[in-house]
């Protein structure tokens, strides 16, 4: 009799929830279809609050000591630089309006605007200025990526209370460009001195947004910075921003990232998974934005202290058999763009020629490892003196981008051309690789502003530097070295591309590397939103954002 | 033993277990693979004075038994270090968070325990019914299905399609319901089990027999004499649930973006933030032991033989 009636309750409350999930799921769809009908242009909205899902939780926001891209895209709205690097490659005036190099190239003077003035009150100046890259060198401030951007800086000269002069220990073509990155950003020299070491809880900068809070894990906010009006070349409004407020939010699961995005939760979301691309494409609620990074691309690096990827055979061997395009495709779904360069397209000097030069070749491949005198086996592993041919490779996890996949794609590829491929996958590259170099293969990236950055990956390691940490490739190459000593001393902009276009050639041409894919960075956002923009690097703006 | 005595033994227990996980947890972090100082600092700047120095401030050029006698001293007196990502106190920032993963705790607690005996006392009551079947299919998903998959099942129903209930955050009860629901399963489908076996057992004790002789009414023979017999059972596991909990809020904040202990031991293990792990973990052994303690000490005022065993 009871067991009746409950089974009664029961049914009848779950075909009730049915009913209730069924109504709800298509009335959201209908106003989502008028929504985008009654969707009128209109002049940009003043005011409202802008909610962004960032997919990691920033380590601090002091621009001088955090190397992490996403600690980047919210000091990005707090500080300004002296000078903006626009989407050609210039460099363009920003905090500074004019500058000279001397004719050594060894010391720069620069003009600064006398009309702005720090979060905190106190003025923006060239002591201001000398008292920000005097701190990056000082040791205590523990900077990182900060200090290798400014380097080769050696001290500031204060020359008028707005025009200073930063003198290097020896020429920089990529000076200039490395001022425009965020992490030289300007900061109040008051302020640091108050907060100290907490100043990365504390940022106060000139930039277009005021920092209000960081609540760890939750969300980090700014609000409008009303004085605001020495916006740079590359947004619109020069003036202060449209929006009161950022909420920047952190949520580390991809899902629930897109997920907060479609429900409302969020207005925008960075780093949208491939998967989820195709059906945010679709979805009339929402827009998809998506920028190159430039810098250097995905590239897997041989480590040349091995055998016998020492031999340039060995590694064009392994090059003509590993099929990029279709790694890029099955993997990132059309997404992703495929790479032929160490540099990505967009960086200056970049060499476009080399788009299509590498095609697959599997017989190529394998004659060129007979001529080693690797002879097949009776598994189809080639050996030599009793020795099966493997490779080892490395790489960290989690399985950022999918990288983890392209290793097992690799392993399946090379496996045609009788090499055993050993998939290592490691939570601690910083021992092995960095300390050990137990490696053949390993993939890595880097965000950067100019084809200097190769420099510091290509060319040949002394052995005081190695003892530090090894270098990614192990390789050393006169040719090589002179090209990319030029290139950094080079201050003319065409024969500094000439002589890049020549490392990237021979780089390609020797098999050091294989570069894998462009890393897109993408944003969803509610189709309210209007404005987002994205600096040379890829980093988001927000001075022209307004919500409808 | 008088009760004052057995609760002090214990106690006392239960300070040994927290001497021991902190030795213990202290030997896992520092056999772990990997040089901290070298992951700590950025190699393209790294010079050999820069490593040397900052081991030496992290006092990591020191012996094992150094580095833990003065972790210890310095523990003792409330001082759990500071991150080396950002030189914040890690105790501060551990009683900030704490709450948040608090309640999520208690919440997913509670739900586990009105689903599991709720769908544990029906099942047995109604054996080989469909309801006994629903609630082992229930039990069988509580107990299998990963919390970071059923989390994100919840947030695609309820946030994305539904939009009855936000899927981030951790501000306000609404944001407390569905990573409540998603921990609080996995304890469910374990107390389905345990309660079902249990009131199964119980039902077939001769007393139960004679109650029914006694002319009582059905109702007043399940729940006023075989559940309370068939829960002891359930509240050891509800105490062991607790390390559970604590350890599947790793997951679950993360996955709801919520605030909490979880999100900064995860946080912290990214970043090889060694000070950050150690106080986590450390706090969040002196919790269980704690929460223990208390349920061992409640079976004496709960089963009435434990008390006259004294």
């Amino acid at each position: 009799m009871k067991l009746v009636n409950w089974t009664k309750v029961i049914s009848i409350s779950m075909a009730l929830l049915l009913l209730l999930s069924g109504c709800a799921n298509s009335t959201g769809t209908k106003n989502s279809s008028a929504e985008t009908k009654d969707k009128v242009e209109a002049q940009p909205k003043q005011g409202g609050e802008l909610t962004f899902a960032l997919a990691t939780s920033p380590d601090s926001l002091d621009p001088h000591r955090s190397g992490l891209a996403v600690a980047g895209r919210v000091f990005r709205t707090i500080f300004d630089n002296l000078v903006i690097q626009a989407e050609d490659g210039t460099i363009q005036p920003w905090l500074a309006t004019e500058w000279s190099v001397s004719e050594d190239g060894k010391s720069y003077t620069f003009k600064l605007r006398d009309d702005v003035k720090f979060h905190d009150g106190t003025p923006f100046n060239a002591v201001a200025v000398k008292f920000s890259f005097d701190r990056i060198i000082d040791p205590k401030t523990k900077s990182g990526n900060a200090l290798s951007l400014l380097r080769p800086y050696v001290s500031s000269e204060v020359l008028e209370e707005y025009t200073i002069k930063i003198n290097l220990a020896t020429p920089s073509a990529a000076f200039l460009s490395n001022l425009s990155q965020n992490q030289l950003g300007i900061v109040s020299p008051t302020a640091v001195e108050k907060y100290g070491d907490q100043f990365g809880k504390n940022p106060v900068g000139t930039g277009p947004f005021k920092f209000v809070s960081w609540t760890e894990n939750a969300d980090i906010q700014v609000e409008k910075n009303s004085d605001y009006n020495w916006g740079p070349s590359n947004v619109e409004n020069k003036g202060k921003p449209y929006l009161d407020k950022i909420s920047f939010k952190i949520v580390p699961e991809e899902a629930t990232r897109i997920g907060s995005v479609q429900s409302g939760q969020v207005l925008a979301a960075e780093t949208v998974p491939p998967q989820n691309i195709a059906s945010l494409k679709n979805d009339p609620k929402t827009q998809l934005l998506t920028v190159n990074t430039i810098g250097l691309p995905y590239t897997l690096f041989f480590n040349q202290r091995k055998e016998p990827w020492n031999n340039v055979k060995a590694r064009q061997a392994v090059q003509l058999a590993i099929d990029v395009d279709s790694i890029v495709k099955t993997l990132y779904l059309g997404t992703y763009e495929r790479s032929w360069s160490p540099l990505t397209p967009g960086i200056v000097g970049y060499d476009k020629s080399l788009e299509g030069s590498v095609k697959v070749d599997i017989d190529k491949a394998n004659k060129l490892l007979d001529e080693l005198g690797l002879q097949k086996g009776s598994d189809g592993i080639r050996v030599k003196d009793g020795k099966q041919l493997t490779l080892n490779y490395v790489d960290g996890s989690p399985n950022r981008e999918k990288r983890n996949d392209i290793a097992v794609i690799v392993q399946q590829q090379l496996k045609k051309i009788g090499i055993k491929v050993e998939i290592n996958i490691t939570k601690d590259v910083a021992s092995v690789i960095y300390t050990n170099a137990d490696y053949d293969l390993y993939g890595n990236s880097q965000v950067n502003s100019d084809p200097n950055a190769l420099r510091a990956i290509y060319h040949t390691r002394t052995p005081e530097e190695e003892a530090v940490f090894k270098g990614l490739t192990g390789g050393s190459d006169t040719e090589l070295d002179q090209l990319l000593e030029q290139g950094t001393a080079e201050l003319d902009t065409a024969k500094r591309e000439e002589i890049y276009k020549k490392a990237q050639q021979k780089i390609i041409k020797d098999a050091w590397i294989i570069p894998i894919y462009v890393f897109p960075y993408t944003v969803a956002a509610s189709n309210t939103v209007n404005g987002i923009t994205f600096d040379a690097l890829g980093y988001p703006l927000f001075n022209d954002v307004s919500i409808e | 033993m008088t009760i004052v005595n057995k609760v002090l033994l214990k106690i006392s227990t239960a300070f040994v277990s927290i001497i021991g996980s902190s030795i213990l947890v202290f030997s896992i972090i520092y056999l772990l693979p990997g040089d901290p100082v070298l992951s700590m600092i950025d190699p393209s700047v790294a010079t050999p004075e820069m490593v040397a120095n900052l081991r030496k401030e992290l006092g990591l050029d020191q012996p094992f038994y150094i580095q833990f006698s003065e972790y210890f001293m310095n523990v003792l007196q409330g001082d759990f270090g500071q991150s080396v990502v950002n030189s914040e106190p890690v105790l501060p920032k551990i009683v900030e968070h704490f709450p948040a993963t608090l309640a999520l705790t208690i919440t997913s607690a509670a739900l586990s325990v009105v689903i599991g005996v709720t769908f544990g006392v029906l099942s047995a009551i109604y054996r080989n019914k469909w309801i006994d079947i629903i609630a082992r299919i229930i039990g069988l998903f509580g107990i299998s299905m990963p919390t970071f998959w059923s989390g994100i099942l919840l947030i695609l129903i309820f946030s994305v399609f539904l939009n009855w209930l936000p899927g981030i955050g951790s501000d306000g009860w609404k944001t407390l319901v569905l990573p409540s629901l998603s921990l609080g399963f996995v304890g469910a489908g374990f107390i389905i089990r345990m309660v079902r076996n249990s009131m199964l057992d119980v039902i077939n004790e001769q007393f139960i027999v004679t109650l029914r002789a006694k002319g009582l009414s059905e109702r007043a023979v399940m729940y006023r004499h075989a559940l309370r017999n068939a829960l002891i059972p359930a509240i050891t596991i509800i105490g062991l649930n607790i390390g559970e909990l604590l350890a599947g809020t790793v997951v679950i904040e993360t996955v709801f973006s919520r605030q909490g202990i979880g999100r900064i031991v995860a946080d912290a293990i990214m970043a090889k933030d060694l000070p950050v792990i150690q106080g986590v973990v450390f706090f969040s052994a002196i919790v269980y032991v704690v929460i223990n303690l208390l349920v061992d000490l409640s079976y004496s005022f709960i089963d009435p033989r434990v008390r006259r065993a004294n």
